[in-house]
């Protein structure tokens, strides 16, 4: 429950042992790089960048690669996949997938050359199709579209805006030019145009064209050199020349199916060679040796030195990173805890000399949770998929095992928030007794029903409320003593304390506040006025203190005054935990209105078909909705109301030099 | 005219179900058309601009729990909806709270969504602060949801 002390770490080795020194670092995992030193005459570093790119490169054509194959050949994956993590391989099949790796890059590019040809075929087709297209009109045409005509005539073929038959059109010709013989053959019409072939005598050619041109025509963009018919069938068959390339590509490509598991090996193998040849590049070597530093957390320091003097007669140098460094944060937490962490990191790391809320917080937002939720059967339901999954898919993810353990937990705290509020599908036990079985079975709260007595679930929401704040106030008093700010423990926490407590203890004792909150019992005046007096003590102190930091008496006082305005502030946020009651009704009523609507069939076979399909789909509704508004509303009140009060974050993330690959895991030889 | 109080109370009920639901409604669908922009980009953060698109749709929900508690309370889901003028005026404005803030708050918390789809976009390893914002506006929706519940549980038992 803590972060974990780091410490400074040096190893001086000898090149020739570079290449096997930062692979076993990078297995191990646990160091973070980072280069302090600077470069000298002796101490250089090296330009990696070259390499990098070239990893990088085929990085992404092994991606290509992988993505062309799933697309011809698609891979089966469970319904489950995300949950199974990254497949286990121990290092002695790293080694032989090592060994062909040249092999297999040949086939990625392979692939992605294939993929090209396709795309190249595929453009070619569709070239051939409009070629095709505007030859289509003219396939009954039996000359070659260039035919110019015989010795003695002069032929026009092209087109003519608009729909026009053969009569209309030599009723046109004979209009502009009279007397004039001229051969007419409409090939194809249609509304767009007409395509014609005219044949005249040579000497009318040029009379003709003229008259041509005034109706429009135009000869074709493309004229084939064949008879159109011709062409078409030659240009089909460079389609179909073409099909089949892409047939044989695909086919291919399908034939490397089998090859898809080094692929994914591949861009693994390629991505840690990447990062470690980005680790040489950041390296500071001389002629036969190098150093490396960097942070690594003290629990796996020594482990690590040994095994680098022992095994590549490294020397390694650990020391206490100094006050000013910029320290990275790892947390370590016990299994019931270390599921939040996640939450922790979405908002931040803990900073300098801040202490690790996580433990306290895991109770609390397994406890919230539930409080939000608080459905027995919705409760049971996530216990059940949860640890399901947990015990099913041991070789998870550890960020899906973090959060799939932290619904687990919140789970239970559901089903037990459920029973004591007596929510188990909302009232489904009762609707069903009585609608199906004539006999009404109500499954009792343990404690209370919040919707009957909302007064009293309020109450105690706001009772949390204090108590969670409290618990954060509390955080800020450990904080201020380890650091030995002893005053400013007693000024911005112990005075708090007082006033709020004493205002609290106070109200108790008033009739008027009794009467409204409902409370069954009243302290007694006199312990009333001792709470008045301590929440007086307090708040003057706050006003005192508040404005320390100036040294200007004035200001310090308006600042102090300032200070105790934030009472108000905390009465906000004593009752932003009304959101507790408001969640818990939500889940219970929207569930009390599909159970209702559920029973409106009424019993018999209908009315129990109606209700078992109106139960599972709004209940599937119910369940998400609130689940993602318990999620949401508990990081808030973690976040904003709790953090407030001590937490500000701000730590790096600890993000050592390892292996981090997508598709595989490499098994660690002990 | 006699039953004209229940009247006024059903009035609250709609009006709590109808303005709290048509402002989730235009937030909702505001929020889910930044989301799908982001989506078109990078399908993986499917998840997490969901979480964020549906952030402005509890106010529907509250809404309807609103009309739900006064429905059953005003006997209109079976029972005596016999009722005075006084108290059918007293539903009427126990609900308005949750119509009227639910509707505006809605509406904001989707402007707020939308900004941090657009946050969630560029740094997806924001998403817990990115949700925090939106939620910041819920919190009124929240108080008003209890104020309303609590007004209509408590005048079941006025003499009016």
């Amino acid at each position: 429950m803590a972060v974990l002390q780091m410490q400074r770490i040096s190893i001086y080795g000898l090149k020739k042992h570079r290449k096997h020194i930062l692979e076993m670092i990078q297995r191990r995992g646990v160091v973070e790089i980072n280069d302090v030193l600077q470069e000298d005459s002796i101490f250089q570093q090296a330009d990696m960048s070259a390499q990098k790119t070239q990893f990088e490169k085929n990085i992404a054509a092994s991606r290509q690669a992988l993505e062309v194959l799933n697309r011809y050949a698609s891979e089966k994956k469970s319904l489950f996949a995300s949950l199974e993590g990254r497949k286990e391989i121990d290092a002695a099949e790293y080694d032989a997938f090592a060994q062909e790796s040249e092999k297999v890059l040949h086939i990625v590019l392979r692939i992605n050359e294939l993929s090209k040809d396709i795309a190249d075929a595929r453009g070619s087709i569709q070239k051939l199709e409009t070629q095709i297209e505007a030859l289509t009109p003219w396939v009954a045409l039996d000359v070659p579209m260039r035919f110019k005509g015989t010795k003695a005539t002069a032929a026009f073929i092209g087109t003519l805006a608009g729909d026009l038959n053969q009569a209309a059109l030599e009723e046109r010709l004979a209009e502009l030019l009279p007397q004039t013989p001229i051969q007419v053959d409409v090939i194809s019409s249609s509304r767009e145009q007409t395509c014609v072939f005219l044949l005249c005598r040579k000497p009318d050619a040029a009379n003709v064209e003229d008259a041509l041109r005034t109706l429009g025509f135009a000869r074709p963009a493309a004229p084939s050199k064949t008879p159109p018919a011709e062409r078409v069938k030659t240009l089909e068959g460079r389609v179909e020349e073409q099909r089949k390339i892409m047939q044989a590509a695909e086919d291919e490509i399908k034939g490397y199916a089998d090859r898809r598991e080094s692929m994914k090996f591949m861009v693994d193998y390629l991505t840690m060679r990447q990062e470690k040849y980005e680790v040489i590049g950041r390296l500071m070597q001389s002629r036969r040796t190098f150093v490396l530093t960097g942070y690594i957390p003290a629990r796996d320091a020594d482990r690590l030195s040994k095994e680098l003097e022992e095994k590549f007669d490294a020397a390694v140098e650990l020391s206490m990173p100094s006050e000013d460094e910029d320290v990275p944060v790892l947390l370590q937490n016990n299994k019931f805890a270390e599921p939040v962490e996640g939450v922790l990191e979405s908002f931040s790391l803990p900073g300098k000399h801040e202490i690790d809320p996580t433990s306290i917080m895991a109770i609390f937002y397994y406890f919230l949770f539930g409080m939000m939720l608080s459905d027995a059967a919705y409760g049971l339901i996530m216990v059940i998929g949860c640890g399901l999954a947990l015990l099913k898919f041991k070789n998870m993810e550890i960020g899906m095992r973090k959060s799939l353990r932290m619904f687990f937990f919140c789970g239970i705290s559901t089903t037990i928030w459920g029973f004591l509020f007596g929510g188990f599908f909302g009232d489904a036990t009762a609707v069903i007794s009585r609608t199906f079985f004539g006999k009404e079975v109500v499954l009792g709260p343990l404690w209370f029903e919040p919707i009957k007595e909302p007064m009293r679930m309020l109450m105690f929401s706001l009772l949390v409320g204090v108590i969670h704040l409290f618990v954060g106030l509390a955080m800020q008093f450990i904080q201020l003593w380890k650091q030995k700010k002893y005053k400013d423990a007693l000024y911005d926490v112990i005075f708090w304390y007082m006033l709020l407590t004493g205002a609290i203890v106070f109200m108790l004792s008033s009739q008027m506040f009794v009467d409204i909150a409902q409370l069954g019992f009243i302290l007694s005046p006199l312990v009333g006025n001792v709470a008045a007096a301590v929440a007086g003590v307090g708040a003057v102190g706050i006003v005192f203190t508040a404005g320390r930091e100036s040294r200007n008496p004035a200001k310090r006082l308006l600042k102090g005054l300032y200070g105790l305005y934030n009472v108000t502030g905390y009465l906000s946020d004593i009752l932003s935990y009304s959101r507790l009651l408001a969640l818990g009704l939500a889940t219970g009523v929207i569930a009390t209105v599909i159970n209702q609507m559920g029973s409106m069939g009424g019993g018999g076979v209908g009315g129990a078909i109606l209700f078992i399909i109106v139960f599972i789909l709004g209940h599937v509704l119910n369940i998400g909705i609130n689940l993602l508004g318990a999620y949401v509303h508990t990081n808030r009140l973690q976040f904003v109301e709790f953090f407030g009060k001590f937490y500000e974050g701000g730590g790096r993330k600890f993000s050592p030099f390892g292996v981090h690959t997508k598709y595989y895991k490499i098994r660690e030889e002990k | 005219m006699d039953n004209f109080g229940v009247v006024l109370a059903l009035l609250g009920a709609v009006l709590a179900a109808l303005m709290a639901g048509a402002g989730s409604a235009v937030g909702v669908g505001r929020a889910g058309e930044a989301a799908a922009g982001v989506v078109t980009e990078d399908p993986s953060k499917f998840g997490k601009v969901l979480i964020l698109q549906l952030l402005p749709g509890t106010q529907g929900i509250y809404g309807l729990l609103i009309a739900f508690i006064t429905l059953s309370q005003i006997g209109i889901l079976g029972g005596n909806v016999e009722m005075s003028l006084a108290k059918g005026f007293l539903y009427l404005l126990a609900c308005l709270p949750m119509a009227i803030v639910g509707y505006w708050s809605a509406l904001k918390q989707s402007r707020a969504a939308v900004a941090c789809i657009g946050l969630v976009s560029k740094r997806p390893d924001q998403l817990g602060k990115a949700i925090i914002f939106p939620a910041m506006v819920e919190t009124y929706a929240i108080l008003a949801l209890l104020v309303s519940i609590l007004a209509i549980t408590g005048i079941g038992g006025l003499p009016v």
